[in-house]
């Protein structure tokens, strides 16, 4: 990375902290000023465990590639954070939930994940280890997808939670769950994987809403604030591709003369 | 109950630490002689090269627990006779197959290119998810059928529309120049404004849960 750059990130990161801390306070201590808007997926999940709880069916969760360590550490986390969610409200039924990875490095957290979730609700007893599975996908993940499939069947899967890192392959699974009429709430942070889960997912998760999960499942400020902080960086984000935009297209249309006329408005020569 | 949150308390500590003197090494060289100095006194590019050392040793260790749970699993599987069970006699018999080999070609038994595990690979790993890719395609024509008839929405007759004009605009046919000139132009402008948009919020809470863990207000590690 040259200096610029450095400094570029070093000057978000500072902005992102700054505005994180801010709303923070503002949240905890507004908390009723912040409505969430509804999102299907987020709707769906109790019903959908209940479902499961009552068919003494197991939920099927994964995190798809994702894992600690690279560029998907913070999807993983927020990833474990809405199966924590889903976990803990499975608790109760008579079958754990069954937790899939592909990057090893995220074995130890779903391990972590469901046995937090177990501890939660005091049934640590009944908190099973060979839950969380490993099923290694090397270059590809087609290998992952077709273990997916045999879950599925194999362990009669009632519901299926695909919420991390998948590719074009999530529509072998998403094709499976549909065929044994099983529901599926899914999204990922690659593009093909998003396209395939929004058209073949009963409950779709798009883009930065598989951050969200903590505040919509949990009850937690922190969660809120995360959220609003992500609104108002993203209105910053907005502006700072409009104003830009606003100022080319002025001066494309006014040859030059609208930055000028800017520049003078705000008391410039 | 007072052990635990103190425990927590200690967790939260190590790891906006180590974040920070992670973050702040990396970013050692901006430029600014006054910031790059007191980083460079501090020592925080030696200590976040060794952090990051440690994540990938601590990663080679996990692949070690990703093997040992790949066995227990369906060792059990097979102990309980549950669904699938046969499959998991191959799994576990493959897999110690594989290894075994695996040593004896690291002892150079049998001797000779190229080596069995790689031909291994190659004829039966890669033909197999081969076969599945082509798979992928009809899943996807799948998808927009089903899409369809669960209940047909502007959404809906956009997507199938738009897969459409792709595929038939793909066609190495003659007389399609304006439905190629249709796809060029979908892949150019709204598909790629449409990636972009969804990246950049993906890169925003990306950003955004990184710091909030980084500063210990997101404690995804908490108990």
């Amino acid at each position: 990375m040259d200096g610029t750059i450095q400094i570029i990130t070093v000057l978000i990161l500072l902005l992102t902290m700054v505005v994180s801390v801010i709303v923070t306070q503002f949240v905890r201590r507004r908390r009723d000023l912040y409505a969430l808007r509804p999102i299907p997926a987020y709707r769906a999940l109790p019903l959908v465990v209940g479902e499961a709880i009552e068919a003494n069916r197991p939920i099927h969760v994964s995190f798809g590639s994702a894992g600690l360590g690279g560029g998907t550490t913070p999807l993983t986390l927020a990833s474990a954070e809405l199966f924590y969610q889903t976990a803990e409200r499975a608790a109760i039924g008579g079958v754990s939930p069954i937790l899939t990875v592909s990057d090893p490095t995220a074995i130890p957290l779903g391990q972590d994940t469901l046995r937090r979730a177990y501890q939660s609700r005091g049934l640590l007893d009944s908190y099973q280890g060979g839950s969380v599975r490993w099923y290694p996908a090397g270059a590809r993940s087609l290998a992952f997808a077709a273990a997916l499939t045999a879950t599925m069947g194999d362990d009669r899967v009632s519901a299926n939670i695909l919420v991390g890192s998948f590719g074009s392959e999530l529509a072998l699974v998403a094709e499976a769950s549909a065929r044994r009429d099983r529901t599926i709430i899914a999204s990922s942070d690659q593009l093909e994987g998003q396209a395939v889960a929004f058209a073949m997912a009963d409950y779709p998760l798009i883009g930065e809403e598989i951050f969200t999960a903590g505040a919509y499942l949990g009850d937690s400020p922190a969660h809120i604030a995360g959220v609003v902080t992500q609104d108002v960086l993203r209105l910053v984000l907005v502006l700072a591709i409009l104003i830009p935009t606003v100022f080319a297209l002025g001066d494309a249309f006014l040859q030059g003369r609208f930055t000028a006329a800017v520049g003078r408005l705000f008391g410039g020569g | 109950m007072r052990l635990r949150r103190l425990g927590a308390a200690f967790t939260a500590l190590i790891v906006i630490f180590v974040g920070f003197v992670t973050l702040l090494g990396l970013n050692a060289s901006t430029g600014v002689p006054a910031y790059d100095s007191i980083i460079n006194v501090l020592r925080f590019p030696g200590l976040a090269n060794l952090f990051l050392q440690l994540v990938v040793i601590t990663t080679a260790v996990t692949i070690l627990i990703g093997i040992f749970n790949l066995l227990a699993v369906h060792t059990t599987r097979i102990g309980r006779f549950k669904g699938g069970w046969f499959y998991s006699v191959v799994l576990v018999i493959s897999a110690a197959g594989v290894i075994i080999l695996y040593i004896l070609e690291r002892a150079n038994v049998p001797p000779g290119q190229p080596a069995i595990t790689t031909v291994l690979l190659e004829t039966v790993q890669v033909s197999i998810e081969s076969a599945l890719a082509g798979l992928v395609l009809f899943a996807l024509v799948y998808g927009a059928y089903r899409m369809m008839r669960r209940k047909v929405t502007w959404a809906g007759i956009l997507f199938t529309l738009v897969l459409l004009v792709l595929l038939v605009g793909a066609l190495p046919l003659p007389g399609l120049g304006l439905i190629t000139s249709v796809r060029d132009w979908l892949l150019a402008v709204p598909v790629s404004a449409g990636a972009r948009g969804i990246l950049l919020g993906i890169a925003l809470a990306t950003v955004v849960t990184g710091v909030r863990i980084l500063i210990g207000q997101d404690r995804s590690y908490r108990e």
